[in-house]
């Protein structure tokens, strides 16, 4: 007990060398932790007998070689998922924004959706923007999505073919937007020109028709003057312990992520696609865990994590998130008796005969149908006459 | 070497069927003992069947653990 103290780098020194000597396999996470108990618990002079009797807990933990694991899975995502209430509209967190939560979220997860139904960010912020109300204010004005409908009136006049629209002085300057940017933006629509008239403008399509005024208005109404597309709407909180947080309806992570004083590294979406796009496949596949075993756990059911991991990885592997429905893993299927055995049977079978397909019985329905032992657990295991063991 | 438990029910029930069918036994077994799956294990927890398994990780490189 002579040196008592080693830092934690030391420790995660010292087991990685001794786990190379060994040829241990054990990922870095867990080295991690075993250093942070080791300091914890002052146990330095036992580093090896605790790295020995890790390793081979964690060997006991591993899944076995032929066990079928995606089955097991499967099952331990199903059943539980049999009690999930069917609709759940839960207002997450701020009392006004709706989140789709429950089965529904579930089956959006794994589906792979290119945008969730309702998408939803929360934009953590930096250093001064954190705990000063007014600059949180003006991220948030810069993030929302504002159309003209949202500041001003519009008022038709039919008979001379031209649109007034009066704007709310009030709303603009809470919203932090001038007279002039509105005024630039209407003029970039085409074929139009914009005059000021007793404090309202004046906007007048070049060439005049009751139709063209008709959809020029429609135009005007949904001009977007500020803010990031798809961020419909902000609220601001402040959040005890972390200082001012936007929550948004509406999700653009690509932008989000620009705006000076947002943090980009803490700032969510419930997007897995973007996130994909953005982060990259290692960020979706997490987020695809997390998600899942969220709106799990959030109906109080308690499914292990680790199945959650192995859809997730089968989900991404190939690099981009990929669907899974009732066919599986969607694209995967090669095997036309897999395929058979599904669904509209005669159809797969004459479609394959016609194209002469090969069947390499590779996969489980194959084999079951022509009579084979499958490839799972014992079935999968090759064994050789002689040969000796140790 | 470590065998999983697939590998191990299928060495013994391999070796199984070649005892019920008249192979020799390979270690001394008690006289009453005649049930070929329960020699079979004997012989296994003996290490003496002389099979082997061939596994994947034979054929293509992975870590190694064992």
């Amino acid at each position: 007990m002579a040196k008592s103290t080693l830092s934690k780098e030391d420790v995660l020194k010292k087991i990685a060398k001794y786990v190379k000597k060994k040829k241990y396999f054990l990922p870095p996470g867990v080295q991690e932790e075993m250093a942070e108990w080791i300091v914890k618990e002052k146990l330095f002079d036992k580093i090896e007998e605790f790295v020995d009797k890790t390793f081979e807990q964690y060997r006991r933990n591993m899944i076995e070689p032929a066990e079928a694991c995606g089955i097991v899975a499967a099952q331990s995502i199903g059943e539980p998922g049999t009690q999930m209430t069917m609709r759940t509209f839960h207002y997450a967190g701020v009392a006004e924004i709706n989140v789709t939560l429950g089965l529904p979220r579930l089956i959006e997860i794994v589906d792979a959706r290119s945008t969730p139904s309702t998408p939803m960010m929360t934009i953590y912020l930096e250093g001064a923007y954190r705990v000063n109300a007014e600059m949180a204010q003006k991220i948030a004005n810069k993030i929302e999505m504002t159309r003209l409908q949202d500041i001003a009136d519009l008022r038709l006049d039919i008979e001379n073919i031209v649109i007034y629209v009066d704007i709310d002085e009030k709303s603009i300057t809470r919203r932090d937007i001038k007279r002039e940017d509105i005024i630039d933006k209407i003029k970039k629509i085409k074929k139009v020109k914009v005059e000021e008239e007793d404090g309202s403008l004046k906007v007048i399509p070049e060439e005049p028709s009751y139709k063209g005024l008709l959809i020029l208005a429609e135009n005007l109404k949904k001009l977007k003057i500020k803010g990031i597309d798809g961020i419909e709407r902000v609220i601001i909180r402040n959040e005890p312990g972390e200082g001012y947080v936007i929550y948004t309806e509406g999700s653009n992570l690509e932008e989000v992520l620009q705006i000076e004083g947002v943090d980009s590294r803490r700032t969510r979406t419930n997007d897995i696609q973007s996130v994909a796009r953005v982060l990259g496949i290692e960020a979706a596949r997490n987020m695809i865990i997390e998600e899942a075993h969220n709106t799990l756990m959030e109906q109080g059911l308690h499914v292990d994590i680790r199945h959650i991991m192995l859809v997730a990885d089968i989900m991404t592997v190939d690099g981009t998130v990929r669907a899974i429905g009732r066919h599986g893993v969607s694209g995967e299927k090669s095997s036309v008796l897999s395929r058979a055995a599904f669904e509209i049977t005669v159809n797969h079978l004459l479609r394959a005969a016609r194209k002469g397909e090969v069947d390499e019985l590779k996969g489980v329905a194959e084999n079951i149908i022509v009579g084979q032992p499958i490839t799972v657990g014992t079935g999968a295991i090759k064994l050789a006459m002689g040969g000796r063991r140790k | 070497m470590h065998y999983t438990r697939f590998e191990k029910a299928r060495i013994i029930g391999a070796r199984a069927l070649q005892i019920s069918m008249g192979a020799p036994i390979l270690i001394r077994v008690p006289k009453k003992m005649v049930d070929p799956v329960q020699i079979a294990m004997l012989e296994f927890e003996a290490g003496a069947i002389p099979i082997t398994v061939i596994r994947e990780s034979d054929i293509r490189p992975r870590i190694e653990w064992e």
